[in-house]
């Protein structure tokens, strides 16, 4: 199993310790998209805001990779998640940023703040 | 200590109406976030990593004003992400100056004066400025990760008070802090002109890029209480004089979570405006399906145990000052005598 800094193109098999329940709080945990594949073998692109595992019907809650939603999906609905986003919140550190900073000292040139600067 | 009367007014009798009819809990400040967007990446900010479709959602306003319909509560701080940022700003300003609302608008001043000269926003006794000012130059423009922040908030602060609106700021103190560097701080924003001043210790985001300088409870109290020690007369703090009691280490608090609810594009965050622990779809089954026996102190949860935030501890310092006469008493005398 990869451990939860390096969950990054991570494809859980669901078997013995690592459930579904396991893999969803990881997913929830993730700052990046998933991809859900559901019982009947769809799949949906997505990121995992919010899981209740609480109530008669848990659930997850996603917003689409487009934005769209959110979109609520019963874990009993679901059969695996991929970790297939890149995780925002990796590589990050406060030695990375002191490193991007002498960076951008030297060469002038202003690196990504984050996912939208990197998109565009 | 410096609130306006009206406001305090405000607070105290709605904190009184609660108190009278028992209720326990009550919200005192929403804390809205309508995006995440931000043109900062501060190291010690766990808020804003997250994939570029939900960085590009904006609320939508009518769902904000819900929000603050909802939870009720007197006061409101707009956060984010940058709410500069939010197209529809002025609007949601406007629309909780009409409900009354004492607004704390929370932003790290970039494009302030840009806004400022669009005329976006007028001038009211209900709304602030609360600029994220961390300390002198050098200590904020690191704190930010970006040279020459501190320049333009403080240009931005001027012209704001120049046109006559109410300016505050907010500080986050890291274990790097200085408390000679955070006095002359004080001295420069009171010079400044603002209004007055919000202090809170850093809390340690899970996600957040810098892990290694957030306080811990000890740490917390040896800094705020040399920091806070003999404050000079003109210092100027917008907090509850019991709240800077207790990150002097004088006030012994449990955390109030639901005291400052936290609303974003996600729900109503459950537990708090820090942990991100899930989201109910209101403010009243965020109260009745939160586990909150398992968050706090004295829960033992190792997430809640140095954490000593305004989110978590500014509605229980303002609960204490009506919950006895002791507190009451504690609450007038430090802010007759000025010092916490």
């Amino acid at each position: 199993m990869a451990d939860e800094k390096g969950l990054q193109g991570w494809a859980p098999v669901i078997s013995g310790d690592m459930t579904i329940e396991r893999v969803i709080d990881l997913a929830f945990d993730y700052r990046g998209n998933t991809t859900i594949v559901k019982s009947d073998g769809t799949e949906v692109v997505g990121y995992i805001f919010n899981r209740n595992k609480g109530v008669a019907e848990p659930f997850i809650q996603i917003f689409d990779e487009k934005g769209n939603g959110p979109f609520t999906l019963l874990i009993s609905q679901i059969q695996a998640i991929r970790f297939t986003g890149k995780d925002m919140a990796a590589g990050n550190s406060y030695a990375a940023y002191m490193e991007r900073k002498q960076r951008q000292k030297e060469t002038g040139i202003a690196e990504p703040l984050n996912a939208l600067e990197e998109e565009a | 200590m410096s609130v306006p009367a009206s406001q305090m007014w405000t607070v105290a009798s709605y904190v009184l109406r609660q108190r009278l009819t028992r209720k326990k809990q009550y919200p005192l400040v929403l804390m809205l976030e309508p995006l995440f967007k931000c043109n900062l990446a501060c190291a010690g900010c766990g808020k804003i990593q997250y994939p570029a479709q939900v960085l590009k959602k904006n609320m939508l306003l009518e769902k904000a004003l819900a929000a603050m319909d909802e939870c009720g509560a007197p006061m409101i701080s707009i956060a984010g992400g940058e709410p500069l940022l939010y197209p529809q700003i002025g609007e949601l300003v406007e629309g909780l100056v009409e409900r009354r609302k004492y607004i704390y608008l929370c932003t790290n001043a970039l494009v302030l004066k840009e806004k400022l000269e669009q005329h976006i926003f007028k001038p009211s006794k209900y709304f602030s400025f609360s600029v994220h000012m961390d300390g002198i130059r050098e200590d904020h423009d690191e704190s930010v990760c970006r040279d020459g922040t501190y320049d333009i908030a403080t240009e931005a602060i001027r012209e704001a008070i120049k046109r006559g609106f109410r300016v505050t700021t907010n500080t986050t103190l890291f274990n790097t802090a200085q408390p000679l560097n955070v006095r002359e701080f004080f001295d420069e924003m009171m010079d400044l002109g603002v209004e007055a001043m919000m202090l809170s210790p850093g809390y340690s985001y899970a996600k957040a890029p810098d892990q290694q300088h957030f306080l811990h409870k000890g740490e917390t109290n040896k800094l705020f209480s040399e920091i806070l020690l003999n404050p000079k007369k003109n210092w100027k703090f917008n907090q509850s004089p019991l709240f800077l009691q207790f990150l002097m280490g004088k006030q012994d608090y449990e955390c109030t979570p639901w005291g400052m609810p936290l609303y974003n594009n996600f729900g109503w965050q459950r537990p708090c405006y820090l942990l991100q622990e899930g989201y109910a779809e209101t403010y009243k089954e965020l109260l009745e399906t939160t586990p909150w026996e398992q968050y706090g102190k004295k829960s033992g949860n190792p997430k809640c145990a140095d954490c000593m935030v305004h989110s978590g501890y500014e509605a229980t310092a303002v609960n204490a000052t009506f919950a006895s006469f002791k507190g009451f008493k504690d609450t007038v005398a430090a802010t007759i005598r000025g010092k916490p």
